[in-house]
């Protein structure tokens, strides 16, 4: 008041300053409520949030089982891969984000987006794989863009990885993205999407053996998506090894043999059934397309014309030809209808039925025995064995002997024969069976069809004398899914048929090989090898005369060494290869000299 | 020049009190920026310093001097801005001016000019009520250097160049009818400036205060993160430095606008109300200098430069709780920043000047 008389009077001015300055203290405490509620009120909904801010949760991979051979060699195994992924929850912008990534990755813009679609029921942290199998320059590029793309990230990705390339490609089998109506069907109840699986081969076959159970990891991350550190972690658990019946040596060599050739060589341990050899040609490099793309390779290798995918050992369906001979011998010995020292004369052809039907051997074989019509897989001989035992008692046998019946090897997709009956032809062809055709079946020709598989476990029966066996690739005792026909076929055979009837056969096979026959070329010293060839006629021969085209034939081999406890089955087919002795035997010589080499 | 009796009536606590609230300030920005290379806390030391001596520098001068020679620096601020605006693209970057190594805000400089000159035009205005021409003076006089700024574009420091007219035309005696009225106008002002003024952008971050929610990822990320940051410290916070919303970066802008969320953060409510009293404390000085002023325009001086730290400081923590709009508005002492460190301590400069020489002329 002193100082107010001195100066001017200030009282109004200096009162609205305390009014205001009363609002703003009002606004103060008004704010610290403001406080209150978010800090003290709703701390745990904010603190959840802020926990849910900085940890990551991730999936550590679980490196799949390898897969070796039988002595170890290791024919599948792990290595280390980049791949790039999306985490859409770090996007700012997803347009920008697509753009950018397509033109850093080089991935075409639909693609990408397509790709990211596939993915969109999954919560927003996963992130989503655009490439894989990364460069180090892509990776750099990614590395350099972390803070302008902190969506974009590199991630260590455990890869498949096939030492030996299209080594038993078939065998083994690739590995493909699962796709996501796989992952809502029951077979693959622990899977993510974007995990890859078996697709074919021992792959998918032991796919839930070889697969391990995969680690978590939660991370600390900052804003940008980076790693700050771990806060705990559950250690992968790896899948199991497999260690197959494959003999790398024999599976290598049988791929040289086949080399630019369309064709199956399968050798086996009549014994125990376990499959030594299964090759196909032509076949692929499964390294080139372990990936979650369908790159170019893969789009040629499914439209080329002589289908490398196919594994023409479990899947390509052939006539037998003259390997049907075996059957039809062993049937009409033990049918009694015929015994070894049946004669019957060949003159080059015979009629049967009004018709004619040649034998290769155009000047005739002349009059021959049982084991020499097998040695000279004599044409005429066998027409006479059919009439005698006619389509219903061919039938029996053939299945008895595993004939167009499933093998039950652990492999997906095997293919099952045909043996024909009157009664499949009248459900399958609506006609009735004609006489004539039993005589084209009496020679593995007509509708009988078989897989090189089913000829080799055929063989292994034969070999043991009536005891059949499964083919199965999977040494380790492991439980062995998939259907076993022919395992009960060959136990069947062995209690129905005469010991003595697989002797007989086994002798004319013997000859064919080493007293000059159809199959010398597949005679190896002091190995005593017993087979017998095949060559199937795609066109009759008669109709390929009227039509003067050359004759394009399969061509066969099957075979057991030695003749005495046979140890080893072999079983060759070249598609368009010629005579069977020609081509296929002399394959299946190599096959059984390097057996020999290496295990006698 | 400068007497003895003078130095004995500078209000030491508020110098005390100005300190420790920049202190505050630069361990807030250590803690939320030591991971980043640029020193910032050094940096802010620094600008600390040299502001202090601007400040001393300041109270040589009586203010009546300054309020006499306000013109020439509002003329020179109004042209550096009117320049900036004319030459944007070789010598400014937005509200920056480039001088070498430096940069530097002439806006912020704008606040005190507009103040001294505020001063000097009401500083013989005796009536109870303001009349038509002296408001429209007064609101002519801050709507210039308004509009330059914020077509700069600088929203949040052209919307803090507004107390001070609010507050001076307070002080001048405003009737209801005005204040309802000015009232309107702001609203009017809102309206035209959502429809033809304000960026896509803005609106954005006007529309996400009410549902920050509604789009984590774009404009409502940062007040959501900033909320997130402070909900999270809880009762006693997280402790200095160990933040992990500003440790992790997931803070937006947190050694400046949003820095009183690491303190929310780290320092949990118990760290809230500590700052909020030590602040406090600070702004009740200021407008408590009003009473010590001698003449009208000391009042004037005082009030405006109070009602710029209050306002500045209740709009900067009510945006970070996520009930204002983020205008870009920093929390003056605390947050990262030379050129507004060194208007806010010429403003406080000019309080201490006022009260200091509140006796006689000596």
């Amino acid at each position: 008041m002193e100082r107010n008389r001195i100066y001017e009077d200030l009282s109004l001015i200096l009162h609205r300053t305390r009014v205001v300055s009363a609002v703003v203290g009002a606004a103060l405490l008004l704010l610290i409520l403001f406080f209150w509620k978010i800090q003290v009120l709703d701390y745990k909904k904010y603190w959840a949030l802020s926990e849910a801010n900085r940890t990551r949760e991730s999936v550590i991979g679980a490196p799949r089982g390898l897969i070796t051979d039988r002595n170890e060699v290791i024919l599948a195994e792990n290595s280390a891969a980049f791949k790039a992924s999306i985490i859409r929850e770090n996007c700012r912008d997803y347009e920008r984000t697509l753009a950018e990534v397509s033109r850093l990755l080089e991935i075409a813009p639909e693609d990408l987006r397509s790709r990211v679609a596939k993915f969109e029921s999954l919560p927003l942290f996963w992130p989503i794989t655009v490439k894989d199998n990364l460069d180090l320059k892509d990776v750099s590029h990614i590395e350099s863009r972390r803070l302008e793309l902190p969506e974009l990230i590199v991630e260590i990705d455990p890869r498949r990885y096939y030492p030996f390339g299209n080594l038993a490609a078939h065998v083994i089998g690739y590995m493909q993205e699962l796709s996501p109506q796989e992952l809502k069907s029951d077979a693959y109840p622990d899977r993510n999407l974007g995990d890859m699986v078996g697709r074919t081969g021992v792959e998918r076959q032991y796919e839930s053996v070889l697969v391990g159970v995969d680690g978590r990891r939660l991370e600390i991350v900052d804003s940008q998506g980076r790693s700050r550190g771990e806060t705990s972690r559950e250690e992968p658990a790896p899948g199991k090894d497999i260690k197959l019946t494959l003999d790398f040596d024999l599976q290598q060599k049988a791929t040289q043999l086949l080399e630019g050739r369309e064709g199956a060589i399968i050798v086996l341990d009549p014994r125990t059934g376990e499959v030594l050899t299964l090759a196909s040609f032509p076949t692929y490099d499964p390294n080139k397309f372990i990936t979650r793309f369908s790159p170019q390779e893969w789009m040629e290798l499914i439209n080329r014309e002589d289908h490398p995918l196919e594994n023409r050992a479990i899947r390509g369906l052939y006539s037998p030809g003259s390997l049907f001979k075996l059957t039809m011998a062993v049937g009409g010995l033990d049918a009694g209808l015929i015994s070894e020292q049946t004669s019957f004369f060949c003159g080059g052809s015979a009629n049967f039925y009004g018709r004619s039907f040649n034998c290769w051997q155009r000047g005739g074989h002349g009059a021959l025995t049982l084991t020499d019509a097998i040695r000279f897989s004599c044409n005429v001989y066998f027409y006479n064995v059919g009439r005698r035992m006619g389509i219903d008692r061919i039938s029996e046998y053939a299945k008895l002997l595993g004939i167009g019946q499933w093998t039950g090897i652990d492999l997906p997709g095997e293919k099952e024969g045909l043996v024909p009956s009157p009664e499949w032809s009248r459900a399958s062809r609506k006609s009735d069976w004609y006489p004539g055709e039993t005589i084209s079946v009496s020679i593995g020709q007509g509708p009988l069809v078989v897989t090189p598989l089913e000829i080799a476990a055929h063989t292994a029966l034969i070999a043991n004398r009536g005891r059949g066996i499964v083919p199965h690739l999977l040494e380790t005792a492991l439980s062995r899914p998939g259907p076993s026909s022919g395992a009960e076929g060959g136990r069947r055979a062995e209690a129905k048929i005469k010991e003595s009837a697989f002797e007989t056969v086994i002798r004319g096979m013997w000859k064919s090989v080493n007293e000059e026959g159809t199959g010398r070329g597949a005679k190896v010293n002091e190995f005593d090898v017993c087979g017998k060839t095949g060559s199937t006629q795609l066109i009759g021969r008669e109709q390929a005369e009227r039509l003067g085209k050359s004759i394009r034939t399969h061509s066969w081999f099957t075979g057991f060494a030695p003749r005495d406890n046979p140890q080893v089955v072999v079983t060759v087919l070249v598609e368009f290869g010629g005579m069977g002795g020609a081509t296929a035997a002399p394959l299946a010589k190599e096959l059984f000299a390097l057996f020999k080499e290496k295990y006698d | 020049m400068i007497d003895r009796r003078l130095i004995e009536n500078v209000d030491w606590s508020l110098i005390i009190l100005l300190g420790l609230n920049s202190l505050l300030g630069v361990v807030m920005i250590y803690s939320a920026s030591h991971h980043l290379a640029g020193n910032y806390h050094w940096r802010q030391l620094i600008f600390l310093g040299a502001s202090l001596i601007v400040l001393f520098v300041v109270l040589l001068v009586d203010y009546q001097v300054l309020t006499t020679f306000s013109f020439y620096l509002y003329g020179a601020v109004v042209s550096v801005l009117v320049l900036m605006l004319v030459f944007s693209r070789f010598i400014s970057k937005g509200s920056w001016i480039k001088f070498g190594l430096f940069q530097a805000q002439p806006s912020e400089l704008a606040k005190i000019a507009i103040i001294l000159v505020l001063a000097h035009l009401f500083a013989e205005y005796k009536r109870s009520h303001v009349s038509m021409t002296a408001a429209a003076t007064s609101s002519g006089l801050v709507a210039l250097p308004f509009m330059l700024v914020a077509l700069q574009p600088d929203l949040g420091t052209a919307i803090s160049l507004l107390p001070l007219l609010f507050g001076s035309l307070l002080l001048a005696g405003l009737r209801k009818k005005a204040v309802i009225g000015l009232l309107l106008m702001a609203i009017l002002a809102g309206v035209a400036g959502w429809s033809f003024y304000l960026k896509d952008y803005q609106k954005q971050r006007l529309a996400t205060v009410v549902f920050p929610s509604r789009d984590p990822q774009g404009a409502g990320y940062h007040i959501l993160q900033s909320k997130i940051a402070i909900g999270s410290g809880g009762f006693l916070g997280k402790g200095f430095a160990r933040g992990s919303q500003s440790q992790l970066k997931f803070l937006p802008a947190r050694h400046t606008d949003f820095v009183f969320s690491v303190i929310g953060e780290e320092f949990g409510f118990i760290g809230v109300v500590g700052a909020f009293f030590l602040y406090g404390l600070f702004l009740w000085r200021l407008f408590s200098a009003a009473g010590r002023s001698r003449d009208r325009a000391g009042v004037y001086i005082t009030f405006m430069v109070s009602l710029m730290f209050a306002f500045q400081f209740l709009v900067n923590v009510a945006m970070v709780v996520g009930i204002f709009p983020i205008v870009g508005i920093p929390l003056p002492l605390i947050s990262y920043g030379g050129s507004s460190l060194l208007a806010n301590y010429l403003g406080v400069g000019l309080v201490l000047n006022v009260k200091m020489r509140r006796f006689a002329n000596i």
